[in-house]
Parts: C-alpha cells; structure tokens; sequence
C-alpha cells in the first residue's frame, strides 16, 4: 500500500513524465524523415541556405534595434513617474497578446496611412524586403525585451545610482557605471530570448514580408512552404536547423540565468 | 554649513515641511523621528535627489536647491548601503574619487588615513564585496562616501541593520570621523539612544515637521510639543491648568492634585496646560528620611499599582492617593532590590520642580 507522501509525488511526476515523453515522441519521429545525407544534400541548395542566412541577419538586427529600444524604455518604466504611465505600459504589452498574424495585418494597414506612404516614398518598402521581416519581427518581439528588461531594472535598489550621483555621477554615467553593469544578466538574457523569438516568427514575417525564395522566405516560411508541397525531407532538415538554434539558445540562457557568464 | 529655508516637499499625499535649519561646520546634527515622519525625504530634498516643491538649501554659502546632486560635493550613506557588487572593496572606496578627478597624491593620502580610521586594511584587497560581513559592508560604505572629501555626510538610519555590539563600536567610530576629520554629519535616526549618543544637537521630525531643535538635554528634558514628549517616552503626561502664576514658578491643578512648576514664558492664569515629567526623574522617598525644600514642593502619598521589570531596570507604578493620577517611576534593578516594594505598599514620591516640564496646549501639534 502507497503511502500519502509517495502517492503526492506520483500525482505530481506524472504529468512531468508524460509531458518529457511527449517531447521526445516529437523529435524522435523527425528521425524517420532524417539522415545526414538528406541533411548535407538539402543544405548544399542556395534557397535553404539563404532562409538560414536570412534568418540569422534578419533576427540579429530586429532583436538588436528591439534591445536598444528596449533598454531606455523599461528603465523609464521602471523608475520614472509620469503621466499615463500605467497606460503606456499596458499597451506597450499588446504585442505579446495579439497574434502575429494581426500584428502583421496591422503593420500592412498602417503603409497604407501618409505616414506609412511617405516611409515607403523614402525607399522603406515592406513587401518582399528584408527591412519587412525585420520590421514584422521587431514589431513582435519588442515588448518581449521592454517586459524582461523591466523587471531586471526593477530588481537593482535605485539607492546605488543615488549615491554614485552623489558621489560625482551624472545622470547618464550612473546609468552606464551602476546601472548597466548590474543589469548585465538580465540584458543578456533579453538579447538571447529576443532573439530566438525573432529567429521562429512566423506570422508577422509571412504576413509583411511575404515567402519569396532567396528574398525573404526564413527559416519558418520554409518550413510552411515544404510542407505544403509535401516536401518532408527538406522540412525536416529545417525543423532540425530550428531545433539546434534553440536549443543552443535556452543553453545560452541556462549559463546566464545560473550566472556561469 | 547647511541652511534650509522653507523647505516643503511632496511625495505622493505626504507632505513635508516648511522646514528651516541651520547647520554649522563640523557639526553633527541627528533628526530623529518615527518610521514614515519624512526623514528621508528630507534628505533626499537636501541631497537634490527630490527637488523641493517650495523653498531653498543652502551649501556653504551657495545657493543649491537647482544644482545637481553630483555638484554639491557632499556624500550619502544610506540605510541599506548600497554598495556596487560589481565592484571590488578598492573601486568602492576610490569610486567618488574617480569621479571626482581628485589629486592622486591626495586620494592616497586620504584612503591611508581612512584604512588606518575604519579598520580596514585587511579588507581592501577583496573582490567580492557581497562576502563582507555587515559590520565590513558598513566601514567600506562609510569610507567611500569619506574619500572624496564632502562638505556635508548625509547618513539615513546607517546602522539600523547591525548588531548591537557592531553598531556601538561604528557609532564610536563616527564620532572620532566627526572629531578628527572634522567633517559635517547630516543623521536620520528612529534610534534615540542613537541620536540622543551621537548629535550635538538633536532635531525631532514628527508628521513631516521639525518639532524641535536643541541640545540632548533640552530635548530629554523639555520636550516643546506633547508628540515630541510622546514620542521620546515621557510616560507621565498630566491635564493642567494653571491656578497662580508665582516669580518663580506657577502653580498648576489638575486631576486633583497641585503642582509647582518652573516658569512658563507667557503663561496666564486659568490656561490648559500639559505638565509632565520623565519617569527617571520621579524621586522615591523612604518614610521618615530628612528631605529638603525642592522635594518637598511636590510630595505625594502614593500606593504601588503595579511593577514592570525590564532587564537592567524595573518600572513602579504608582497611583497618588486622593487622585486619580498614575505615576510611572523608572529604578534600576538594585535600587529596586533596597527599596524591596510590592504592590499595594505606601510610599512617597517627589516630582520634583525643576524636572518638570509644561507646555501650553496652544503649543499642541496634536494630543
């Protein structure tokens, strides 16, 4: 007969068993579509290649102008008072909410504004360009950034900037001196989970940017678009390629969260 | 060194001030109060860090109140000390000094000077300040903010995290700061015996007001409004009225009983008063012992209510016969041990002229 403690903990492992087997059954199945021949066969084609590189760029730079954004705008939410703040930070939270494919829907509405239309006359044209991926993917990970930065800003005692201005800092430098270096952690970590969110958009990115190979088709849009040709081999590989990138990422956030960085 | 004038501040609903002060070099000024009275937005208001709504501060002659903080050359310890974890013991200390862009013969001189001060040279080469115990924590926080030289040291409950036997040894060590270097100390405390150990004057700060500026025994001993006297444990406060205004005196009766008081400036027959006096002052007088005229001026019968014991001391409380007045009388456990009381015993007590205090009720913050 099972004692009450030990039937707590069967109660409570379950799920965590079923869900890890879950798991392994997902990518254990890849491997009946998966070898290194059709690996290696599938990287060696330019379109793939290019969905990967496109991918890459396209997330570092959308991920990089979200964290740069980012970090001015959580420090401000975190520390200042003005008026409307608790608005500006609900909505500043909107992306996070609405699916992709509305954000995108949105982001394509909007060039149809004057503003939108002078961007365009300016050369910034969305369809089938990289500065529309980039602007489909920023749009959707931006809040993701100001959310985590926020909290990090939150955690460091603003009585550390108090007394380095004090002590001979300015504003800005206490900021770059104190603050930064004690937020260190939690940017990093921002930048990683930024970025891997950036490298899977899907939604946003096919709604804005379209799927054109070689152009602006990522390393998602691929996969769509081989399999709905049916194409389970090159899908596969690109499935793998995701898997290794997020993998490398959640590793990367590990070290940082457990402070090996 | 520091002067304020009309100084209110705001933040949220709570208000602070008007507040005016005036602080002399090298001096040491603790503003004591309760938790939530507006020290620290005091400071903060003094500091530059919260620019006043209403008012100016004064440094050294020049005119703050607009000027940054990092302009005003003056340092600040808070309660929580708020070392950089990034940094190590050294960058700490010579952070201010860095920024400062301080002479580097003098910076050495100076950081010799507060190694040998502070204790602490065997700490200085650490890394990792967070590895520091609270007592290392608080000497390296205090050398940064002394390395630079300020003009003024802001302290905001400095020690209120420490052990007792810690805290004694670096409140010492403040004094000796205060004396050597002769530098100017701006204290919040809730602490009294903190305050009351280290200022030379004493402020108290009640409701967003200063109450009361003076020396300790001024303070101690005269409270100027009842939430000072409160607020510093007078435990006997009594409901008078003043019958006589004597030359060298008045005559006070309340609750039944008579009192002679010291003068009152301004004070006027048939007007409220509250008297009061500290519960170590209140004189025990053994039945038959000689006594002369000043503790004869207020002497009452009186039988023991109760008797509360606190460590070292122990409290009577007495009930002055005829009247339903209690008085509280602090003695040390052996005096308490001689007299040998109980409750329900007789005795005499003395509350003797010159220890008491009166204030009009005009005076009255709140009662």
């Amino acid at each position: 007969m099972l004692d009450r403690d030990t039937l707590f903990k069967l109660v409570m492992f379950l799920p965590l068993v079923l869900l890890s087997g879950y798991f392994l059954l997902l990518l254990g199945s890849q491997s009946t579509f998966f070898n290194a021949k059709t690996f290696i066969d599938q990287l060696s084609q330019a379109d793939i290649r290019s969905a990967i590189s496109l991918s890459l760029i396209a997330a570092t730079c959308s991920s990089g102008i979200a964290i740069c954004i980012a970090i001015p705008s959580a420090y401000v939410l975190a520390r200042m008072d003005f008026p409307g703040k608790r608005l500006v930070d609900t909505f500043i939270d909107l992306p996070m909410v609405l699916t992709p494919i509305a954000l995108g829907t949105l982001i394509l509405t909007s060039w149809n504004t004057t503003i939108g239309q002078l961007l365009s006359g300016l050369g910034l044209t969305l369809p089938f360009t990289l500065s529309g991926v980039i602007l489909a993917q920023f749009t959707v990970v931006v809040a993701i950034s100001v959310r985590m930065l926020k909290s990090t800003f939150e955690q460091i005692d603003p009585r550390q900037e108090q007394v380095a201005r004090l002590l001979g800092c300015s504003a800005f430098s206490s900021f770059r001196l104190i603050t930064l270096p004690l937020a260190r952690r939690g940017i990093l970590a921002a930048i990683i989970l930024t970025w891997a969110r950036a490298v899977g958009e899907f939604g946003a990115t096919v709604m804005v940017a379209g799927t054109a190979k070689g152009q602006t088709a990522t390393l998602p849009s691929s996969i769509y678009m081989a399999m709905s040709m049916a194409d389970l081999p090159r899908a596969v590989t690109l499935v793998v390629i995701l898997i290794g990138i997020s993998l490398l990422v959640l590793f990367g956030v590990r070290l940082v969260l457990e402070r090996k960085i | 060194m520091i002067r304020v004038e009309n100084l209110i501040a705001q933040r949220g609903d709570f208000t602070l001030g008007p507040i005016n002060l005036d602080l002399g070099d090298s001096s040491y000024l603790t503003i004591l109060g309760p938790s939530g009275s507006g020290k620290t937005l005091f400071l903060e208001s003094c500091m530059g860090l919260l620019p006043p709504k209403e008012g100016q501060v004064w440094l050294a002659g020049e005119e703050v109140t607009r000027i940054a903080p990092e302009h005003r050359l003056t340092s600040y310890l808070p309660q929580d000390l708020a070392l950089f974890p990034h940094l190590s013991v050294r960058e700490n200390i010579l952070f201010g000094a860095k920024r400062r862009q301080l002479d580097s013969v003098q910076v050495e001189t100076r950081l010799n000077e507060l190694l040998n001060l502070l204790d602490l040279r065997e700490i200085i080469h650490r890394k990792d300040v967070t590895t520091l115990s609270g007592g290392e924590k608080q000497r390296v926080a205090l050398a940064r903010a002394l390395l630079p030289q300020p003009r003024l040291l802001f302290l905001d409950e400095p020690f209120s995290a420490l052990d007792a036997k810690i805290k004694r040894q670096l409140q010492v060590k403040l004094r000796e700061i205060n004396q050597q270097l002769g530098v100017t100390i701006l204290h919040v405390t809730h602490d009294q015996e903190e305050a009351f150990m280290l200022g030379e004057q004493i402020a108290v700060m009640i409701h967003g007001q200063l109450q009361q500026i003076g020396a300790r025994d001024d303070i101690y001993y005269h409270p100027a409004t009842i939430d000072v006297a409160r607020f510093l444990h007078n435990q006997n406060i009594f409901d008078m009225t003043v019958e006589e205004v004597l030359a060298d005196g008045s005559l006070l009766l309340g609750n039944d009983i008579q009192l002679k008081a010291p003068g009152i400036v301004g004070v006027e027959k048939g007007q409220r008063l509250a008297a009061g006096i500290r519960s170590e002052e209140v004189m025990v007088i053994r039945p038959n012992k000689p006594i002369g005229p000043e503790l004869r001026d207020n002497l009452f019968q009186a039988t023991v209510d109760d008797i509360l014991v606190f460590g070292g001391t122990q409290t009577l409380c007495v009930k002055l016969n005829g009247s339903n007045i209690s008085v509280d009388v602090e003695l040390p456990n052996c005096a308490m041990r001689d007299l040998g009381y109980a409750i329900g015993d007789e005795l005499q007590v003395s509350l003797r002229k010159r220890s008491l205090w009166a204030i009009p009720m005009s005076c009255e913050h709140s009662t």
